[in-house]
This record gives C-alpha cells, structure tokens and sequence, in this order.
C-alpha cells in the first residue's frame, strides 16, 4: 500500500468516525429533550414519572375553567376521559372552552401542573389526532 | 366575468411556462440565437400573464368582490386598503399564488439582466419555468383561489384574522417568500451545468449576486417574523424553536454556508462538487418548508387548516424535484474538475470548515422536526422536541464556529498562515474579551457557564474585527467591508442573545386598580381601566404609570381586543423601549374579586438581536451592489 492511499484511508476512517459519534450526540441529546404527547385517554394507561415533563392535549371541557389568584384550573377532555390542569399565569387568548389546547407540564397525583399553556392561532385548527375525536 | 379572466390568464401562463420549459430542455441545439430568443420572450409573456392574473386578483380584493370565495373568506369592507391586499396572503390559496408570481419573478428578473448569449440561460430558464409549472398545477388543481361562491355571493367577507392585521406581518410573509424563492436561480444554473455537463463552464460566477440576494430575503424575513411575534402576539421572545420557525432557519443554515463556499468555488476552482450539492440542498429545503406548513404532518401556530391531498401532491412533486436533481448530481459528477487540495489553514480551509458546521446544525434541525413523526411512526408515541434540544446543539456549536471565524480572519485565500497566539490582534483580543467576560461574571453575579463563554465568544469576533476596522483607517491595511460588517453583526447577535437570556425576566401578578408594586426597579401603579368600541373590535384598555430608578415615568397602557366578526380575541401588548432593554407588559384576565392578572417582562437587549440580524442583511445588500459583483 502505497502513502498516498494510507493517508486516504486514514482520513476517510476519521471522518467515518467523526460523524458516527457526532450523530450519537445529536441523538443522544435528542432522546433526553424530548416531551411525549398524550391525550386524556393515554394518559388514564399509563404510569408517568413525576419529574418527567410531557405535553397534554385536548380539548377544555365547557365549565371547567376556574381562577383563584393569578393561578386558573381547568379540565382537558377528549370527551372519553379528562384530566384536571393547573396553571399559574396568564392563558393565551385563544384559550376558551370547548376549544382546543396543549399543555406542557408534570404530572402528579392525576393533575398536571403545566409550565405553559398553549393554543392555536389559526381559530380553525385543530390538531391532526383530536379532529379524528371530534368528528366521531 | 373579471374571475374568470384572471383564472385563464394563470391558466395560459401555465400552458406558456410549460412550453418554455419543453423548448429549453427536451429540445436539440438549445444554443442557437433563434431559440434562445424564442425562450426568453415566451418566458416573458408567461410572466405577464401571471402578473397581469395576480393584479386583477389584487383588484378583486380591493374593490371587495365576494363572489370569489376565498377573498369572501378572508377579507372584510371594514378592512383598510392596505389589509384587504394582505388578506391575499393571510392562507393557503392567496399565499401560494403569491409565492408563485415570486418564483416567476425571480425568473423574469434573471431573463431581463442574463444576456441570452450567456450558455446556461435557456436552460435555466426552462428548469425554473418546468419549477413554476408544478407550482401552478397544484394551485389551480387542489388549492383554487379563483373559485367562485354562485349565484349569491355573502354581502360581507369573514374578515382577516385580527392577529394578521399589523403591518409586520402584511410585509413578513412577501420578504419571507421572495427569500425562499429566490434559490430557485442559484438551483436552476446548477442543474443547467449539471446538463451541460461542461467543467469550464463558470455557473457560480452567474448564480452569486443572485443566491445573496435571495440570502438577504431571507434573513429580513425571518427577523420580521420573529418581531411580530415578540410584539403581536405577546409572547414575549424572539425565537421559539416552532417547527415552522424551524422550516425557515434551515434553508438559511443552508444557504448561508452555500454562499461562503460559491466564493470559494468562484475564487479558487475548490469546494465545486459541494457548492453544486448545496445548491440543491438550499432550495430543497425551501421546498421542504413550503411542505411542512401546508400539508399539516406537523402541529404548529404556523400550519395552516390542512388536507392531505394537498400535502400528498407537493411531496410527489418536491421528492421529484430531489431525485432528479440528485441523480443528475451523481450521474455528471465525475465531470466536473475541481480542485482538490486545499492548503491547511488558508480562508478555504476554514471556510471548509464553516460548512462541516452549518451541515451539522442543518442536519440536527432537520432530526428535531422530522424525529417526532419517526418515533410516532415507529413507537405509536406522540412526542416534541423543544427548545433544549436545540440550545444543547446549537450553544457549544456556535461557540465552536466562532472560534474558528477568530482565527480564520488571519487567513489568506490560498496560502498557509501559521497559527499563531503570539500575534497581537489574536491576544490583544483574546485579553480583552477574558477580562470583559470576568467584569460580565463579577458584575452580574453569574455562575452559568455556557452564557459567559457565549459573551466571550461573541465579543472576541467583535474585538477581533475592530482591530481591522483600525488597521485599516490607520495604516490602509485592506478589509472586506462586506465581511467585517456581516461577521460583526454576528458577534453582536451572540453577545445580545447571550444577555437577553441571563438577564431576563418576568412575572405575573395579581393587581388591583389603584394598588402599587414594585418590580425589579420598577414601581408601578395600575391608574384605571376601562372599556372602548372601536369600529370593529370592543377594547379593553388599561393604564399603568411606572417609574424606573433613574426617575423616568412613563404610562403602559396593554389592551385586549374583541372582534366582531369572528368573536376573537388578541392581546395588545405595551411595551417601552430603551437602547438596552424594553420594559413589555401584557393583560390578562380578570378574576372574581376584582382584580386583574398582569404580566410584565424585562427583556434586556432584545432590539439588537433583530438590529444585528438586520445588519447581516444590510452587508448583503451592500455586496450586491457593489463594485466586485456588478461584473
């Protein structure tokens, strides 16, 4: 084998590795950062740990929504299951009942405490997997 | 009857821009005078047919013609002029329209200033004409805006979504389209080479101002979009890693390390493979973005209402757009010479290195939106990626690339400079930002690391190039205006985002009418608040008097709207802004005893952020028209 080709070789063996452990990484850091999505439903089967942060969805259940203080509490329903929600701060405006919306947060004893609260702004979207909801 | 006219000038222009792109591609002898000619001019008439269709549609909106349904649903009599045209690109129909009148202007530009003797332009122009062809068929085919609500059209339209009436956001989505359009050009001389099939063939030197120009859309775009939301929507930031924020960085990732290495490939015969691959890659992602917000695999604010045919045609038509392109790439690729070796710490060498770099932040971008359809795909399993994913990519990347630029501005084209920290310009600026970085950790008391080594990051390009900037009034030595300035607003954006996150704050509070808090330095005390009508929307407007330490008083006065006609809500925030922070205050709810939810920001150099962002643009400008690309 000539240098030429060795030197090849080699550099061609560190980019190889170089980018394997680059994407490990990447991956890596992936997996550790990233939020489940659950509506009420999957929720009600599963066990979360308590300092995992996971995003609900749903819709706000009609009179639900109540505020004591600057913290306000509501229900997300899929209209099978619901779980109750509390939150402390201000809600976005498209907040309302009967309306669509997303929280991040943890879970504890079957409520979440969310950190943010979220809804869309365009006023007719909604979801992909709560129009399958609705519509039924 | 006036629809109908503009339907069937898009219609023709379809079937001219088709022609065109026959003529120039599956035709022999592209190169001669006559076809050329022929090319050119039926490019020309597409282009004024498609404009001529747009104008009048234009019209329909202004003169409030609901007979068309989508002005019907999205425009309103009580709109000011100004609106009622930018309801056109407040959806999905009027916004692709838009987006393809941009294409086919990019195009029309480039057919007016390219000579036709120049060898790539019939081809180029016939790839962007077969590009506008699969843009059009898909407009008129699954997303009509020219269908008609008949015999009776509504007396009144539903209105523009409130959110959308703010001239940000009339300007934001054009500057964003013509940016994402624009690498049409850089794309099409690529693919036109690749058909050529000729090494000599100089395609960077006719595609450079062209990709900077579209660069420039988009930065501006993207730093108009991020404005509006900081202000509009009370959110209070300026970036939120939203997959569709996500879908415009990456083209600009993309395109930003495709124009450092065109100069390489135009400089020195280097990086030619890679600079045609990015090409390719730019406008791709482009595409991709287009996809992602219309066809609504991806929850976003941004998405527009979905259907899955549309998202099913565009992703034939992009994937074919891809494949081809790729498989012509792999195909010529043996073809093209380019010249391999590049010398060790030349401005190639680093300018490689940029590239590694803004391919590893591309490519993580691309993992965080697309990695949540994977593992739904793959697990059953609904998960989002946030903002730690990024900050944990992004932070230790972009200190590693500043570093780099730190030294790369030693560098000279083609030849090896000795890498040395002896140099003064290296340590004075190296001393300078550790000791401004130590006075930044003592004198805000912080302990938190990746911020103190972005600060230093930041300034130490900063300091770096004002040693140039004084180089060269003092002893003439030659800078790049275009680079200092760009790279220089590149510190600054470092250093400003860097503060913004350490020094920020916000709360929410529970306030009284006459009550009286303090905040931080801030004394405030909510005055009054009370109810308006306004013509289209009820106000509730309230005021505050605050009170900075240095005896500054001044009156936030936030307000939330209701909308007649669609019932909806916005919030208007009240922000006051100084050179260093903006004191941003918005109004929440009110409770049952009376009281009202407010929540105030402090948020510390928020305006440099978009005024570096900004300046970046501005280098760009600048290098469009200046003398070394007016040849």
């Amino acid at each position: 084998m000539n240098s030429i080709r060795k030197k090849r070789i080699y550099n061609i063996c560190l980019v190889i590795l170089f980018s394997i452990s680059g994407v490990g990484l990447i991956l890596y850091s992936l997996n550790s950062n990233l939020d489940y999505f659950f509506t009420p439903t999957e929720l009600k089967n599963k066990t979360i740990p308590v300092d995992k942060r996971i995003k609900v969805g749903g819709m706000v259940l009609k009179g639900s929504v109540e505020r004591i203080s600057s913290k306000v509490s509501f229900t997300i329903t899929d209209y099978e299951n619901s779980v109750n929600v509390e939150y402390d701060g201000i809600v976005p405006d498209l907040f309302k009942e009967e309306s669509g919306v997303v929280v991040l947060g943890y879970l504890k004893n079957q409520m979440v405490f969310a950190e943010e609260v979220l809804a869309k702004h365009d006023e007719n979207y909604m979801p992909p997997s709560l129009k399958i909801v609705n519509d039924n | 009857m006036i629809i109908e006219i503009s339907h069937f000038l898009s219609i023709m222009a379809t079937g001219l821009f088709f022609l065109v792109g026959y003529f120039a591609l599956f035709t022999p002898a592209t190169n001669s005078a006559y076809l050329s000619n022929l090319i050119s001019r039926t490019y020309s008439h597409g282009f004024l047919f498609l404009i001529c269709s747009f104008l009048i549609y234009i019209w329909l909106a202004i003169t409030d013609n609901f007979s068309v349904e989508y002005i019907a649903n999205h425009s309103n009599t009580a709109l000011p002029t100004f609106y009622k045209i930018s309801s056109i690109w407040s959806a999905h129909e009027g916004s692709m329209f838009l987006w393809i009148v941009f294409l086919s202007l990019w195009g029309f530009i480039f057919n007016l200033s390219v000579k036709n003797e120049e060898i790539l332009k019939a081809k180029s122009i016939g790839i962007i004409s077969l590009v506008i062809v699969g843009f059009l068929v898909f407009l008129l085919a699954t997303s009509n805006p020219f269908s008609t609500i008949l015999p009776i059209p509504p007396m009144n339209g539903a209105d523009i979504n409130p959110v959308l009436q703010d001239p940000a956001l009339a300007i934001h989505p054009p500057t964003l389209y013509l940016g994402y359009v624009g690498f049409v050009i850089p794309f099409a001389c690529a693919i036109s080479f690749l058909l050529e099939g000729k090494s000599s063939i100089k395609w960077e030197a006719l595609a450079r101002k062209w990709s900077v120009a579209a660069w420039v859309f988009l930065t501006i775009g993207i730093t108009l979009g991020s404005w509006w939301a900081y202000y509009e929507l009370g959110w209070g930031g300026y970036w939120f890693w939203d997959p569709v924020e996500n879908v415009a960085l990456m083209p600009w990732l993309a395109a930003t390390a495709f124009v450092h290495s065109l100069s390489v490939s135009i400089k020195s015969s280097q990086l030619r493979v890679w600079t045609i691959l990015l090409s390719i890659l730019v406008f791709s992602l482009s595409l991709f973005g287009a996809f992602i917000v219309r066809s609504g695999i991806i929850d976003s604010v941004h998405s527009f209402a979905n259907d899955p045919e549309r998202g099913l045609y565009l992703l034939v038509f992009i994937g074919l757009i891809i494949f081809i392109s790729i498989s012509l790439f792999v195909l010529r690729i043996s073809s093209i010479k380019s010249k391999l070796t590049i010398k060790k710490f030349s401005k190639q060498s680093f300018i490689s290195i940029n590239n590694i770099i803004f391919g590893t932040l591309i490519f993580s971008v691309i993992l965080g939106v697309t990695y949540p359809l994977i593992y739904e795909y793959l697990y059953d399993q609904k998960i989002s990626i946030g903002a730690p994913f990024y900050n944990a990519i992004f932070i230790p990347i972009v200190l590693l690339a500043s570093f780099f630029l730190f030294f790369s501005v030693d560098s000279k084209w083609s030849r090896n400079t000795s890498l040395s920290f002896l140099k003064t310009p290296i340590y004075l600026s190296l001393m300078l930002s550790i000791i401004s970085t130590i006075f930044v950790m003592i004198f805000f008391n912080t302990k938190n690391i990746p911020i103190l080594l972005s600060v230093f990051a930041g300034l130490l390009i900063i300091f770096r190039y004002i040693y140039e900037i004084i180089n060269h009034f003092i002893y003439k030595k030659f800078i790049n205006p275009f680079s200092v300035i760009a790279h220089v607003s590149l510190g600054l954006l470092i250093v400003s985002i860097s503060f913004n996150s350490l020094l920020s704050t916000e709360r929410a509070m529970n306030i009284y009418i006459n009550q009286y808090e303090e905040y931080k330095d801030l004394k405030i005390l909510f005055q009054d608040i009370g109810v308006e009508e306004k013509s289209n929307y009820d106000s509730i407007k309230a005021k505050f008097l605050v009170e900075d330490l240095k005896g500054n008083k001044f009156n936030l006065n936030p307000e939330k709207r209701k909308y007649f006609t669609r019932g909806q809500i916005t919030t208007e925030t009240a922000i006051y802004v100084t050179p260093l922070r903006d004191i941003y205050m918005t109004i929440g709810d009110q409770l049952d005893d009376g009281s009202w939810i407010v929540n105030i920001q402090i948020n510390y150099l928020i305006r440099w952020i978009w005024i570096s962002a900004i300046l970046m643009g501005l280098a760009g400008i600048m290098l469009i028209f200046s003398k070394r690309y007016r040849a």
